[in-house]
């Protein structure tokens, strides 16, 4: 492989990182810990991962509703995570926001709303900030197939497009969008991709449960859009592991298919695999991450169930600065 | 020296870019056009086209990109053209702008104002005359400004940009020519108010008047023929509707313990309805008789003009409310 060793270590760690932290909000969520809902990203850790291996400092993210650990790989603490997600005084609204808002500004993490979509506009005004600013950073904008149909996301295009600013739009295709299948809701198989030519803008498809692929495919569009060229559109094709949200049986799915995927498309097993393979990382250097990790997070829950929670004193801080 | 309204928004427009670079204004025709109603004319040759941006009619892009920008540290100006039009960018406005930063922590500051001229204006239609204060009330977090003359539009304009919360900022447009007389040597100054303070417009002892933007000088008009007829009104213009300046209206109803409520928008659920609740919860001791609500009547605004003109209120029915009131 024609990449640095430290290269693919690091990707390695936020793949890892990604997908044990999805895993662990699954179990505390179980455990009754989380009191609002999650929406798992389990399976999709390498889309995130692979596109977000093109960023630089000062790059600007807007983060979907599933994959939110995607934060803590730009920067964000873990007792500030588990603290937002278990509404804890300790995360980074204290607990007013919760799972869908966790992250930090000083990381470049923009917010999001929890009406998917609405915010497309959000990573538009950060690319106006970075055109004042005169760098070459860019802005990215991650939406799931779902809310790619909505009109902000569409109005977000046509304006990034008029003004040519570096916006990367990023769609994490899973499938779903929570029972719809892509195939009912999109009338083209690329859901954004394939209208990306209707903004005036390149695109890019990518198998996103393959980490390295979908870093090379977004690079590609991260470039262009850092020359100064204009936004693009990065789409990668991924599946849902999980229901929409936990308790969803998934009813309206082939189950074999979603084995057949968990068997066949598991991006970090084929990642380690291919590290193993190469001579790159060992087995047990794998384990002992995992290990090192899980201590680390269990360490960070078990701080986090003992932190304050906000009080009715504190209700109205954060509304008016 | 005499100032319209129009000029005044474009005058703090204009002061305020001087002297912050930071300051950027985009919306729909903002640039060659200079705004629908002239309001920026001019502007993109002063400050260029990076500073003054034209959009496409993207209003959900608009108000998104002016939350991007004030949280990275531009501080933007993002005009929506009508405010009839906030409601294609409710959600961005309704969710979005008004609980960023309680959803996501004190670090997502919000410098940004949302202008938009407001109201009727002769034949304007069902979806070109609408007031939307009252719709905005009921988002905590949202700053929401509707000035009534040319000396308060640009002070308060001038303290909306500065502000580090989101501000909705209407403009009545059948205010835009109206003019002013202000002192020149204070009007070139760089005077601001204060956001949520309330300006006593006329003094008064009998009953107390609270008008919202174009209702202002129809109230005082109104005042103005009632005090012939013996009865002093006290008009207050909250120029800030929220947050609101309850100190200035409730020590006024303390004085006169009758209250009233004039604004262009529909009564149901209207700016009156909130304040009249408001009232007597809070001052009920002190009051001689109902809450009085003058608003336009509950139909769309019909784009027949004598009929248009029907539904909202204008200085005869004011007196008479308030004849009615005694």
């Amino acid at each position: 492989m024609d990449y640095a060793k430290e290269f693919l270590e690091k990707i390695h760690e936020d793949l890892l990182k990604t997908r044990m932290l999805e895993e662990k909000l699954v179990e505390t969520y179980a455990e009754g810990k989380v009191p609002g809902h999650i929406h798992s990203g389990v399976g999709q850790e390498a889309s995130y991962v692979g596109v977000l291996a093109t960023r630089k400092p000062g790059d600007y993210f807007k983060i979907g509703h599933r994959v939110i650990a995607a934060t803590c790989i730009l920067g964000n603490p873990l007792d500030s995570f588990f603290g937002e997600c278990l509404a804890k005084k300790t995360g980074n609204a204290g607990g007013r926001g919760g799972v869908n808002h966790t992250g930090r500004l000083q990381d470049g993490v923009l917010g999001m709303s929890g009406t998917l979509g609405c915010d497309a506009g959000i990573s538009v005004g950060a690319a106006l900030t970075i055109e004042a600013n005169g760098t070459d950073n860019v802005s990215y904008f991650f939406v799931g197939d779902g809310a790619a149909n909505r009109g902000p996301v569409s109005e977000a295009m046509t304006l990034a497009a008029d003004w040519k600013l570096p916006v990367v739009f990023v769609c994490i295709n899973n499938g779903y969008g929570i029972s719809t299948p892509t195939t009912f809701s999109s009338p083209v198989p690329n859901v954004l991709a394939d209208r990306a030519v209707g903004y005036g803008m390149p695109s890019v498809v990518v198998d996103g449960t393959d980490v390295l692929a979908a870093y090379e495919a977004a690079k590609k569009m991260v470039e262009y859009t850092r020359a100064g060229n204009g936004p693009s559109v990065i789409e990668c094709k991924c599946y849902r592991w999980r229901g929409h949200f936990e308790g969803d049986q998934c009813p309206y799915r082939d189950g074999t298919v979603t084995e057949q995927e968990i068997a066949e498309r598991d991006c970090l097993k084929n990642f380690e695999q291919v590290l193993a393979d190469s001579g790159v990382m060992t087995a047990e250097q794998f384990a002992k991450m995992r290990a090192d990790f899980d201590q680390e997070m269990n360490e960070s829950i078990e701080r986090t169930l003992v932190a304050p929670e906000m009080t009715a004193d504190e209700i109205y801080d954060y509304l008016y600065v | 020296m005499k100032v319209t309204y129009a000029k005044a928004i474009g005058d703090a427009l204009k002061e305020e870019m001087r002297r912050d670079s930071k300051i950027l204004l985009f919306g729909e025709d903002v640039a060659e056009f200079g705004n629908i109603f002239g309001i920026t004319r001019g502007m993109l040759e002063e400050f260029g086209p990076k500073r003054i941006r034209n959009t496409p009619i993207t209003e959900t892009a608009i108000i998104g990109s002016a939350i991007g920008a004030a949280e990275t540290g531009l501080r933007p100006v993002a005009e929506l053209m009508y405010t009839d039009f906030t409601t294609v960018c409710f959600a961005e406005i309704f969710h979005c702008v008004a609980k960023w930063r309680y959803m996501h922590g004190p670090e997502y500051k919000l410098p940004l104002v949302i202008r938009a001229a407001s109201g009727s204006s002769n034949g304007a239609g069902s979806e070109h005359s609408n007031c939307v204060e009252s719709l905005f009330m009921h988002a905590p977090g949202l700053t929401i400004i509707t000035p009534s003359c040319a000396y308060d539009a640009k002070g308060l304009l001038k303290s909306a940009i500065r502000s580090d919360n989101p501000v909705l900022f209407c403009e009545p447009k059948l205010l835009y020519q109206s003019k002013q007389e202000v002192d020149e040597a204070e009007y070139e100054s760089d005077y601001t108010i204060p956001i949520g303070l309330a300006d006593v417009k006329r003094e008064g002892t009998d009953v107390t008047l609270v008008a919202v933007g174009l209702m202002v000088p129809r109230a005082l008009e109104a005042a103005e023929k009632l005090a012939a007829e013996g009865i002093s009104v006290e008009v207050i213009d909250p120029r800030t509707i929220a947050p609101l300046d309850k100190d200035t209206i409730f020590a006024s109803i303390r004085k006169t313990h009758r209250a009233a409520i004039v604004e262009e928008s529909n009564k149901t659920s209207g700016i009156g309805a909130e304040f009249a609740a408001m009232f007597q919860e809070e001052l009920y001791d002190e009051l001689d008789g109902p809450v009085a609500r003058i608003a336009a009547l509950d139909v769309p605004m019909p784009y027949n003009i004598p009929m248009e003109h029907y539904s909202i209120p204008d200085v005869e029915r004011i007196c008479a409310t308030i004849r009615g009131m005694f």
